[in-house]
């Protein structure tokens, strides 16, 4: 500052000088610096308003793919809900359809031997021919008759009384015989209901399943047809399985972390290299290696058991090669598991060992340490948790698949929000700096208060002479 | 295609490493001349209790004797690179453990002390192992005092990146009766070490910090 000085001597009288030679220049140059200001500020509000455009383009892009992505998923999703519908619905028809023609053949069997025992009950032993006319006409004979006759009509009572006996003794039996048929036919009624019972259930089922595929075949059309509802719904499902994904992969992260910290130390005795890759000690990476190869079983095992679907092309596999490669899966699973057990018993003699060199390096009574070793918990524990840990990562299979396909959701949601956000800014920014621009303008305006207010003064003063000059004439003429 | 093949093996190759770089490499030169020599059974439990313990798979411990002419191969008291089987380790421990017992009781007293030779000798054990963290702790009341006749220049780069760590230095009666002469001893020391490459020359007064101080590397 001081080489600015005009006289080093006197700083008042530089400084003064200094001040006024940038009033006068500041001055001159008013117009120029307002004109390159303004433009600076239009300048740098369109780079922002650029920017904004752009992120919101952005954002716009990434919401369209986020809703075409939804529904897509929601689209395989309800189809493979209706197809698995399909298929239980088929299943359920091929067995009870393979079962009809034998229930149909059992239905008609009972039907018929009811229909046969219901005739049966219903036949009655005819009346004899004439017999009633004959009744009549005797009954129609006059009560004042001869003895002969008399005797004849007294032996015809007889008979008839008897006749009627034998009559009443036969219908007797014919009921009894047809009670007898009426109660053989009870279990054949009871056979006939359950088989009815049978075909409802069966007819049920399919009516409830036709029901859940109507339900899906609802939800599907409104996918279909992009309905905001059901997209939105869609989104928030998706958001929701990504979370709880996340929160169990999580878990599987910290069963991977505890289940390589058992087995990397041992993993040194089996895999002796002084070797290292990318930093890391080859057993170290060998003891990695083994729990990823764990998962990557367990991942098989999920896609050969159904749960999941990584591999479209296993899919297309036969059952019985699908079974082979399960069966090799939950195998190699089983010797993983082994091998880890083993590898923990070793661990916790390893363990043992160096504490046990400690203590003899550091001069402890060796009885001491032996005490506090003797204890078979940790061994055990350590072996069980070796066999259980690798079942359990297996299973992260199912969670990574979710993520997996979750996963895509979320990412252009999250750059969806986050572009609409940098574009919010950049519009706020564009905005703020026209006015920053505008305020520098003023301040400008502020520093030069001095020689604009001598202007504005000449200037009035100027307009005033020239006023009262044209007043004077006026009143001459 | 192939070229990205060539480009993960290369990329595989490359990450691939010997596992000395991230080894530890340990000197403990002992003095057994004058003043020093009654310590000798001190410094053995320091180093059983401070230094073995910590010494991992892979990492070299030397003990270097540091009596009237250091720079002999014969003053190696013990040299072992641990295995890297963590059981096989442990055993060559105690072996070590108990090399450094007979040592510490060994009847020996020099006449003079020659702390450079030994130091020359541990930096050649040191550059051979070609370990990540070369270390080198000195058990000494850092007097020197060469015989007639030796000479001991070290050159400029004899201690690149090697850490000096001066363990439990033991204080002359003369630097009793004025310590500004121990500590400019000891500045002295750093000074020269340093001007020959040493990465860090520390004075360590507590036995159970050098462990702590060996892990920071």
């Amino acid at each position: 500052m001081e080489r600015l000085y005009f006289w080093p001597t006197n700083p008042a009288a530089s400084l003064f000088t200094l001040w006024i030679l940038s009033q006068v220049f500041l001055y001159a140059a008013r117009v120029p610096v307002h004109r390159a200001l303004r433009e600076v500020g239009r300048l740098l509000g369109g780079v922002f308003r650029i920017g904004a455009r752009w992120c919101r383009g952005l954002a716009g892009v990434a919401a369209r793919r986020d809703h075409e992505m939804i529904v897509e998923m929601g689209k395989g999703d309800t189809e493979a809900k209706i197809g698995r519908e399909f298929h239980r619905i088929e299943g359920a028809f091929a067995k009870e359809l393979a079962r009809y023609p034998d229930l149909h053949r059992k239905i008609d069997d009972v039907v018929t031997k009811v229909d046969a025992d219901f005739q049966e009950c219903a036949t009655a032993a005819p009346a004899a021919p004439g017999w009633t006319e004959a009744v009549a006409a005797v009954a129609k004979l006059p009560p004042n008759m001869d003895s002969t006759v008399k005797k004849v009509m007294e032996e015809i009572q007889k008979s008839a009384v008897a006749g009627e006996k034998k009559a009443l003794q036969e219908f007797r039996e014919a009921t009894a015989k047809k009670h007898k048929v009426l109660s053989s036919m009870a279990p054949a009624w009871k056979e006939l209901q359950k088989l009815s019972t049978d075909v409802a259930r069966a007819v049920t089922g399919a009516l409830e399943a036709t029901k859940r595929i109507d339900g899906f075949m609802g939800s599907y059309e409104k996918v279909r047809a992009a309905d905001s509802k059901a997209i939105r719904a869609l989104g928030w499902n998706a958001t929701q399985l990504f979370v709880v994904s996340l929160l169990v992969m999580a878990v599987a992260l910290g069963g991977a972390f505890v289940n390589f910290n058992l087995i990397a130390l041992p993993m040194s005795e089996l895999v002796p290299s002084g070797s290292r890759i990318g930093g890391m000690p080859v057993a170290t990476v060998a003891a990695l290696v083994v729990v990823l190869m764990e998962i990557a079983a367990g991942v098989f095992a999920m896609e050969m058991l159904g749960i999941t679907s990584f591999f479209p092309k296993l899919e297309l596999l036969p059952k019985s090669r699908r079974r082979i490669i399960l069966v090799v899966a939950l195998g190699g699973l089983f010797m993983l598991a082994c091998i880890e057990a083993s590898l923990a018993v070793l661990r916790e003699q390893i363990v043992e060992s160096s504490t046990a060199l400690k203590a003899s390096l550091a001069g402890v009574h060796e009885t001491a340490v032996v005490q506090t070793a003797s204890s078979r918990i940790p061994v055990v524990g350590q072996a069980v948790l070796g066999f259980i840990l690798p079942w359990i990562l297996a299973m992260v299979a199912v969670p990574l698949e979710t993520m997996i396909s979750t996963g895509g959701h979320i990412v252009l949601s999250a750059a969806s929000g986050l572009l609409h956000l940098v574009g919010m800014i950049c519009r706020l920014g564009g905005h703020g700096m026209r006015y920053l621009c505008e305020g520098a303008r003023h301040l400008y305006d502020i520093y030069i208060v001095i020689p604009l207010q001598i202007e504005r003064l000449v200037g009035s003063g100027a307009r005033g002479g020239a006023a009262v000059a044209l007043r004077g004439q006026g009143a001459r003429q | 295609m192939n070229r990205a093949l060539i480009a993960a093996v290369g990329l595989f190759a490359g990450s691939c490493s010997s596992g000395s770089q991230y080894a530890q490499a340990i000197v403990a030169l002992v003095d057994v001349s004058g003043t020093y020599a009654d310590q000798r059974p001190e410094v053995v439990n320091v180093i059983r209790k401070g230094v073995l313990p910590h010494l991992t798979p892979g990492d070299t411990l030397v003990v270097i004797r540091i009596d009237s002419e250091s720079y002999r191969k014969d003053n190696v008291e013990a040299h072992m690179t641990l295995d890297v089987r963590p059981s096989k380790a442990n055993a060559q421990k105690l072996q070590l453990a108990g090399a450094l017992d007979a040592f510490s009781h060994k009847q020996l007293r020099a006449a003079h002390t020659d702390i450079r030779g030994a130091m020359m000798l541990g930096a050649e054990y040191l550059r051979e192992t070609n370990a990540g963290r070369r270390t080198m702790v000195i058990f000494s009341d850092m007097e020197e005092d060469l015989p007639r006749g030796v000479k001991r220049d070290m050159a400029a780069d004899e201690l690149k990146g090697v850490r000096v760590l001066a363990m439990n230095v033991k204080r002359l009666n003369r630097d009793n009766a004025n310590p500004t002469a121990y500590r400019a001893r000891l500045a002295g020391w750093e000074k020269q070490l340093t001007a020959h490459g040493a990465r860090e020359f520390k004075v360590v007064l507590e036995p159970d910090k050098l462990a702590d101080l060996l892990d920071e590397g």
